[in-house]
């Protein structure tokens, strides 16, 4: 069995080499099955009837394509990890970008600029975001493309602002300014102050990595070798969150209390991805004034928010499926795909030229505001730095989990933090 | 056939009684030796490695590094802490409440006693996952029937999923609500074979209803709850872990991770083989040194009827 794949593997190798740039076919000249697993089919929401709507449409402009969309949990990769080491076909997946990693060193994914043609790649990436084009660059080559992503946003109840007697025409824009907010509404209302996602079992780290940004530090360095959550700039920013905690205004809300209660007007403001809008907008209806500011910034430091969610990978090694992915990959991120994956699933379009454009986004951005302050972080958006390795999970969890304890857990903030990075150093490669 | 019956007759009586013991015994043997100990020998070996289930990935040789990282994990000895506390915290609802009940039903007329113990045994047979959704509703702090009843007398909501405090006790006692119905059946079988003839006696010796509890029916009931405690103290935080892995996810702030989650999440989150198999490798030591001691005790303590 080894052996067979083994042979098989380097039979692709011979195959492919002669043509070491750019090795997919030039087109799909006979039917093709592509594999694409997606955890937005796992889900029982939206996203999975927009997804397949999507590749419907896809199978039937391309008929010598089909599609299998597989679903998988995007909690743990273990299904495609299974998936692979069983031999079966991973052609195209929805990498979550801190999987982003993991999935070039131990799943194969392809960067494009080795099998995509250089003339195709720059007339699709016309149009495109730049920043958000890098979000997907690791090590400088493009190895995904930003799909399903969204920024932090800073939700917050008009109503509650008024009823404390602050102005919900302008927002908070510092940490600063949202601790006075907080405080007001706790004491003016009753309700809770501010609520975010920072933390929490299914929180990962894109929350922390934007907040610790924004006070010009990091959590890892540039050259992805040393963790640096536990330098001062971090400790400061987690210390700031702890000050929130400690004045009584943050508590430890698990995602979906959180979520719920400011969808339910029990919450002044609350930071978390653009993509829980749908969720909140259903609950203010007809009961409150939902609005939605930027990442609030460290004083005068700039806001340098990162993107959640998920960027699309080619990982077959076979040059026609590879077209046909290519083909997909394209067909996702074109300016109908972002219309749909905006509008109907409630992420980000990567083609700001379409937010005008009332062929595709004009109205729908009309007719909800809320997306906004989204479109305005993408012009600053960074991206969600992956950790490096085989444990790079853990690594994540080290971290967080530090972050947790000193924030909400009465532990030193300082001490706390650099023991968190000390062990996590540990786990890199 | 026609090989066999050509060789000697002596010869072939002492092939068969050679090998055919052997052959009768080998599907048990091969599935015991495959199934069994080459997987645990297999996991020893792989703890020792970093590697990541991929057949294209190399296994690369670690030493102790694997076990060095579970034993320096700050939430290992908090998780080692709460394991101890779920094993409290569920021996009176999976061993005591359930021989009270085994007990005192036993007395009650055959109808109605089967309808108690089928209300009891239900929780038993609804899928885990199910069971944990439903409690979050039922606890919810917003809108939760639980916290509906106490803000309703006039008291502040209970955060029972969300309060590090009370999380855990939260976690054990749906755990327990859980068992109770597999104890109970367990503890009433026991008590339903009870030899008559002995509670008969006793009786016409003038003991009364609880002399006869205290002297007859625990002391013939004491293996089967010594085999309880011996379950709830070896698999009693597995148990848990379906709730755990719904409700909280092991928070907050680590108070409800126990080391069966702990492990599963740092080791398969990535199927890292390699820390899931030292974690193994723990537990299995661990476990099996706790269980020896437990098997020695049921030994000395436990009375038979014979």
């Amino acid at each position: 069995m080894n052996r067979k794949s083994f042979l098989l593997g380097a039979l692709a190798l011979t195959l492919a080499g002669p043509a070491l740039a750019q090795t997919m076919a030039p087109s799909v000249d006979q039917p093709v099955t592509i594999t694409f697993y997606n955890y937005n089919l796992g889900s029982a929401g939206i996203g999975a009837e927009a997804t397949k709507k999507l590749l419907n449409e896809f199978m039937a402009e391309h008929p010598n394509i089909t599609v299998e969309g597989v679903p998988y949990s995007s909690a743990d990769g273990s299904r495609i990890q299974a998936d692979l080491a069983a031999g079966l076909p991973v052609d195209m997946v929805q990498t979550v970008f801190s999987d982003l990693d993991f999935a070039v060193h131990n799943w194969g994914a392809k960067a494009l600029e080795d099998i995509a043609p250089a003339d195709e790649m720059a007339a699709h990436f016309e149009g495109m975001s730049p920043n958000g084009l890098k979000l997907g660059v690791l090590d400088g080559k493009t190895y995904g493309l930003a799909y399903t992503f969204s920024t932090p946003i800073l939700f917050y109840n008009a109503d509650l602002f008024r009823q404390a007697g602050l102005d919900p025409d302008s927002p908070p824009k510092t940490w600063a300014a949202v601790k006075d907010a907080a405080i007001a509404i706790k004491e003016k209302t009753g309700k809770e102050g501010f609520a975010a996602g920072i933390t929490g079992p299914s929180a990962a780290d894109w929350l922390f990595q934007g907040v610790v940004r924004s006070n010009g530090g990091e959590v890892i360095s540039r050259d992805r070798k040393t963790l640096k959550f536990g330098e001062p700039e971090a400790i400061e920013a987690v210390a700031m969150l702890r000050d929130l905690h400690d004045a009584g205004v943050y508590e430890n809300l698990d995602i979906s209390g959180a979520m719920e209660g400011m969808a339910a007007g029990n919450v002044g403001m609350y930071l978390q991805t653009s993509a829980v809008q749908g969720v909140l907008v259903a609950g203010a209806k007809d009961k409150f004034d939902l609005r939605a500011s930027t990442m609030p910034s460290f004083g005068e430091k700039p806001v340098r928010p990162n993107n959640s969610g998920s960027a699309l990978t080619i990982h077959t090694a076979d040059p026609v499926k590879q077209r046909a992915a290519w083909e997909l990959m394209k067909f996702l991120t074109s300016k109908h795909g972002y219309t749909i994956i905006t509008s109907e699933i409630g992420y980000l379009p990567l083609r700001t030229d379409i937010v005008d454009d009332p062929q595709y986004l004009g109205d729908w951005v009309k007719s909800h505001p809320l997306v906004q302050p989204n479109l305005e972080q993408l012009a600053v958006l960074e991206p969600w730095d992956p950790m490096p390795g085989p444990n790079y999970r853990q690594i994540v969890k080290t971290m967080m989990d530090a972050v947790e304890m000193s924030v909400f857990g009465g532990a030193d903030v300082a001490a706390t933090m650099a023991d968190a990075q000390a062990n996590a150093q540990a786990l890199m490669p | 056939m026609t090989i066999a019956s050509a060789a000697p007759p002596r010869l072939r009586r002492m092939t068969q009684s050679r090998w055919a013991p052997w052959l009768y015994l080998s599907p048990a043997l091969i599935t015991l030796v495959v199934w069994i100990y080459w997987p645990l020998v297999d996991a020893v070996r792989l703890s020792f490695y970093q590697w990541n289930m991929l057949p294209n990935s190399p296994q690369l040789f670690v030493g102790w590094d694997n076990y060095q990282r579970i034993f320096a994990l700050p939430k290992f000895w908090q998780a080692l802490r709460n394991t101890g506390v779920y094993i409290a915290g569920l021996l009176p609802l999976a061993v005591l409440i359930p021989l009270a009940i085994a007990i005192y039903t036993h007395d009650l007329p055959a109808r109605s006693r089967n309808v108690y113990r089928a209300i009891i045994f239900v929780p038993m047979i609804i899928a885990p996952v199910v069971a944990a959704a439903v409690w979050r509703w039922l606890l919810d702090p917003g809108y939760g029937l639980a916290n509906q009843a106490i803000k309703g007398v006039g008291l502040e909501p209970v955060k029972f999923l969300s309060d590090p405090k009370v999380a855990i006790w939260t976690v054990i006692l749906i755990t327990g609500w859980k068992l109770m119905g597999f104890s109970t059946l367990i503890l009433a079988a026991a008590n339903a074979n009870i030899n008559p003839s002995l509670i008969e006696a006793a009786r016409m010796d003038g003991a009364s209803k609880w002399e006869v509890i205290r002297d007859v029916r625990l002391p013939l009931l004491s293996s089967t709850v010594l085999f309880l405690v011996v379950m709830t103290i070896l698999l009693g935080a597995q148990w848990s872990f379906t709730y755990i892995n719904v409700l909280t996810g092991g928070g907050p702030l680590g108070s409800t991770t126990n080391i069966y989650y702990l492990l599963w999440d740092f080791g398969f989150s990535t199927m890292s083989v390699g820390w899931g198999s030292a974690a193994a490798v723990i537990l299995f030591l661990g476990f099996g040194a706790l269980a020896f001691v437990l098997f020695r005790l049921i030994d000395r303590y436990s009375f038979h009827d014979n």
